[in-house]
């Protein structure tokens, strides 16, 4: 949308999307600087790089949710996709690192096939995203708890392969790997949203799926496709978590929901699709994953990180909605 | 809703009737087909039907998602949706616990207070919603949040004590008067559907712009959605106590989700304009009637939501393609 006022008949540099990703990279940077008067220290750079450790994996979900966001789908499978991914890398590869590749190809494929099952239902059935990504994390949550017997079965106290939890924890050029491995994932991303057809085609999707169509998008395949990308975005960030923790747990994914959606919508994209961009999430990310070590520090409890998180998202979508017509 | 007259007229006046309550319909059939395949089961593993009390425990375990369900209707056929619902369970379930006593006062008295609760945090989604012109799942996201905590503070930990007399009136265990709160909740719903209320949810969940047009206040009537389902999560978050006869400030968490799941089994349309709380309600019970079935039938409990979700997606494939069908004859 052509601003009229800008000078000449310019499409504007700074274009509402972008002022939004600048607003949450301003978001994060504040809460760095707050963190610092509260706890010195806080923006240390040991500090920072663990804090952006922590966004990595929430990152990792967001791409995936951004993928679905962008075409006005959404994806409620995330918490047990990215749970049954940790443990089933940890299960396959009985920590064996001779049996990491072989997990590591089987998790992820896990991760991917789930999210065709989604996109295949939603894209060809009509099944309303809302109603089978919801279904999809209660028949994961299902198969998970079922087949390891509640996490009690022989191989389930299995460690992540040495190799992979050495792959998270370990450094290259004083960069911690698991951002190197987010940086790598947002350039990917970030090519394959701006400078594509794939990505023009999630854009399009997004803003109108009839006109799409007419256009000659293949829209149900590029459903399919964007759901099987946000199943392997889970997996692969409880690929990443059990790496980091070492042994896998129930419920760990429960969090990231929230956490990915909330990126999602900090960074600017419109919850309703066909606006926003990656690196707004993962400037999101890092806003969030920051705010809550920033509470962390003030020794909050619980409940009011809880109460305090809600209103910062409250506040955020607010402002957003100032500077607009749109609802 | 097949009104009697239309009967007696011509056949499009019944084929209309019949396709626009055909989700309602479906949904009652589903119901009546998991009561029979559960009595099934139960006859095959006791050797006797079920009695009183599993109707009386049936009937009382349902009620707050009943009531979660019903609330969530309302802002559903808006075109919205709340996933604040579990937050204000949680809420209230937790004052609740706290603030009544064992006198007849307190519990009149509390328990209209924590329904006005419920209606003022619904306020909050409406206001934010409608006059912040939020997108309504991103709101309720973030008020969810936000009720949580403040239940987690009210009631750090599950506890507190629930008359016994409030679980008699609310979920006795000798008889299924809960029954009668079912049948007041459809008559209830009936009745709205009706009133003006009622019937501008329906006209800006189908078109806003278009109710708008007509006259049709829709600030108002979103609050005044999100008000009723603000009342109703209150009001399951007593009858969860009174069921529990003491709080928990985490017992609701699960019900935003559920509650969805119920509407959607009820034929309630995600995308608002169509359905009906009463849909909602016999979602809720097939909701019951499936995890009595798995339980009957011997099926590892951990197995439990893996049979829900795949009943959930066929249930939705299936009334999918019924809708089809019927719109083709049509």
């Amino acid at each position: 949308m052509a601003r009229t006022d800008a000078p000449a008949a310019r499409l504007p540099v700074l274009t509402r999307e972008r002022r939004r990703i600048l607003y949450a990279c301003a978001a994060a940077v504040v809460l760095f600087l707050v963190g610092n008067v509260v706890r010195p220290g806080f923006a240390s750079p040991a500090s920072i790089s663990a804090i952006l450790v922590v966004a990595s994996f929430v990152g990792m979900v967001a791409a995936g949710q951004t993928f679905v966001i962008l075409i006005g789908g959404i994806d409620l499978s995330v918490p047990w996709v990215l749970n049954a991914a940790a443990i089933l890398l940890a299960t396959s590869s009985l920590g064996q690192d001779g049996r990491a590749a072989y997990a590591l190809v089987l998790t992820l494929g896990m991760g991917a096939v789930v999210g065709l099952a989604n996109g295949l239902a939603i894209a060809l059935l009509g099944v309303p995203a809302v109603v089978m990504t919801l279904a999809m994390n209660g028949i994961m949550e299902g198969l998970t708890l079922g087949l390891s017997g509640g996490l009690t079965c022989a191989s389930c106290a299995s460690y992540a392969p040495p190799v992979v939890q050495a792959a998270i924890h370990g450094s290259l050029l004083g960069i911690p790997t698991a951002l190197l491995l987010w940086l790598g994932v947002l350039l990917v991303v970030s090519v394959l949203l701006s400078l594509t057809v794939f990505g023009r085609s999630t854009y399009a999707i997004g803003n109108n799926a009839r006109a799409s169509f007419l256009a000659g998008v293949n829209v149900k395949a590029m459903t399919v496709a964007l759901y099987m990308l946000s199943g392997f975005f889970s997996a692969l960030a409880g690929v990443m978590l059990v790496g980091f923790g070492g042994q896998a747990s129930l419920g760990m994914g429960d969090p990231y929901l929230f956490q990915s959606i909330a990126a999602v919508v900090i960074g600017g994209v419109y919850i309703l699709g066909g606006r926003g961009h990656y690196v707004g999430a993962a400037a999101g990310a890092v806003t969030l994953v920051a705010l809550v070590s920033v509470l962390l520090a003030m020794n909050m409890p619980e409940y009011g990180r809880s109460i305090i998180y809600g209103v910062i998202i409250l506040v955020l979508l607010l402002l957003y909605g100032r500077e607009e017509g749109e609802a | 809703m097949a009104a009697p007259q239309a009967i007696a007229t011509r056949r499009p006046r019944l084929a209309h009737a019949m396709l626009q309550s055909a989700p309602l319909l479906l949904s009652l059939a589903m119901l009546a087909a998991s009561i029979v395949v559960y009595c099934a089961i139960y006859l095959a593993s006791q050797h006797r039907l079920p009695g009183g009390f599993e109707l009386t425990s049936t009937v009382n375990n349902t009620m707050p998602l009943a009531m979660a369900a019903v609330g969530q209707s309302f802002v559903v056929l808006t075109r919205g949706i709340d996933l604040s619902v579990g937050g204000i369970i949680d809420l209230t379930n937790a004052v609740a616990a706290v603030a009544i006593h064992d006198s007849p006062a307190s519990m009149v008295g509390w328990s209209l207070a924590i329904l006005a609760i419920g209606a003022l945090l619904g306020l909050v989604n409406g206001l934010l919603v409608a006059v912040g012109r939020l997108q309504p799942i991103l709101v309720t996201l973030a008020t969810l949040s936000i009720f949580q905590g403040i239940a987690i503070r009210v009631l750090p930990q599950p506890g507190g004590a629930i008359p016994d007399a409030y679980g008699a009136v609310l979920a006795n265990v000798d008889a299924p008067i809960s029954l009668i709160y079912v049948a007041l909740l459809v008559l209830g719903w009936r009745v709205f559907r009706r009133t003006r209320l009622g019937v501008s949810i329906f006209a800006i969940g189908n078109d806003e712009p278009a109710a708008a047009a007509n006259g049709i206040d829709v600030r108002r009537t979103k609050i005044a959605a999100y008000v009723l389902s603000g009342t109703f999560s209150a009001a399951a978050g007593l009858f969860l106590a009174a069921a529990a006869t003491a709080g928990d400030a985490t017992t609701g968490n699960s019900y935003t989700l559920t509650s969805i799941v119920a509407i959607v089994l009820g034929g309630v349309s995600l995308f608002g304009g169509r359905g009906s709380a009463v849909g909602g309600i016999a979602g809720a019970f097939v909701t019951s009637m499936i995890v009595n079935i798995l339980f009957f039938s011997h099926i590892d409990p951990l197995y439990q939501n893996f049979y829900e979700g795949l009943f959930l997606v066929l249930a939705v494939t299936a009334a999918a393609g019924i809708g089809h069908y019927f719109r083709r004859r049509a």
